[in-house]
């Protein structure tokens, strides 16, 4: 019996990604990375301070995870009062699924 | 049990984040203060008239706090919040962004709430405090003069504890704070003393 495989289909996820990020100062960074660390799919978030002025902070983010969506990233990011300025690294793992 | 938990987490992030804890405490006493002073007046001033009967007492008291409460929190609140969009309007323009539906808008409306509050119940209720001998006095369980003496050892009271409370705040000595709230409401307490006085003569 031959049993014909469909090809599996080639799925990407995002399972790291480095975000420059201006911030307000408040919340602090220990609520602001335990906010980010709040997401769906996120396992790990590290926060870096890297310029502070009277109202802002300008931060670098790491979130690691698996298939990280970065619009819900986005969108947590601007109701807590911080902007991505831009996506400095990414790193996105090919995930194959076998079609039934 | 978690939902509350949740609520009170949300609070303390919003009282971190509006910086309105300091605020609160400056209100809070400086509220109560004007409460237990009035209350102070009304019952000295009272006493300088020869008042006896309780009920004109409480219904003058209540009026005070009346008053007192809704001007606290009104004021407060509209004060608060003039303040509260400049510094989101100062926000919005260090982010270059809108601060809409944010954590800082929702925190700023906490604030807002929060000071009306302080300022609204603070003195209301150290006035109230106080009348509470005059209230008994009026179901026959005490007499006036017992209600005079009574109402003007809470008064007192109140300013004490408030001073120990800044005391505390302050982390110098508690006693000698309490000390000096004590000694302004002497001041009122001498001058009433002394017109009741002369007006007796």
């Amino acid at each position: 019996m031959n049993s014909r495989r469909k090809p599996s289909k080639v799925q990407h996820s995002i399972k790291r990604v480095v975000l420059d990020v201006l911030k307000l100062r408040d919340p602090p960074l220990p609520e602001f990375a335990s906010t980010l660390c709040s997401l769906p799919n996120v396992e790990d978030v590290k926060v870096s301070l890297v310029e502070i002025d009277q109202n802002t902070e300008s931060v670098k983010v790491t979130i690691e995870g698996r298939n990280i969506d970065l619009d819900n990233v986005q969108k947590l990011m601007k109701n807590h009062g911080a902007v991505i300025h831009s996506i400095d690294e990414v790193v996105v793992q090919k995930e194959s699924s076998i079609n039934p | 049990m978690e939902s509350l938990n949740r609520i009170i987490s949300r609070i303390r992030l919003y009282i971190k984040i509006t910086h309105i804890g300091e605020l609160a405490r400056r209100y809070f006493v400086q509220n109560g203060m004007d409460g237990s002073m009035t209350a102070l007046g009304i019952i000295l001033g009272s006493w300088a008239a020869k008042v006896e009967e309780p009920f004109v007492i409480v219904m003058a008291g209540l009026g005070a706090c009346l008053a007192m409460g809704v001007s606290g929190f009104f004021g407060a609140y509209i004060t608060e919040k003039a303040e509260r969009r400049r510094i989101i309007k100062d926000l919005e323009e260090s982010i270059l962004s809108d601060l809409n539906d944010s954590l800082q808008q929702s925190a700023s409306e906490f604030a807002q709430t929060f000071a009306a509050l302080i300022c609204g119940l603070s003195p209301a209720l150290t006035a109230i405090i106080s009348l509470i001998p005059f209230i008994i006095s009026m179901f026959g369980d005490l007499t006036i003069w017992s209600s005079y003496v009574i109402s003007t050892i809470i008064a007192f009271s109140e300013l004490f504890a408030l001073g120990l409370f800044l005391g505390h705040v302050a982390r110098e000595r508690m006693l000698t704070y309490g000390l000096q709230m004590v000694v302004a409401g002497m001041i009122i307490a001498f001058i009433l003393l002394a017109i009741g006085g002369y007006g007796s003569i």
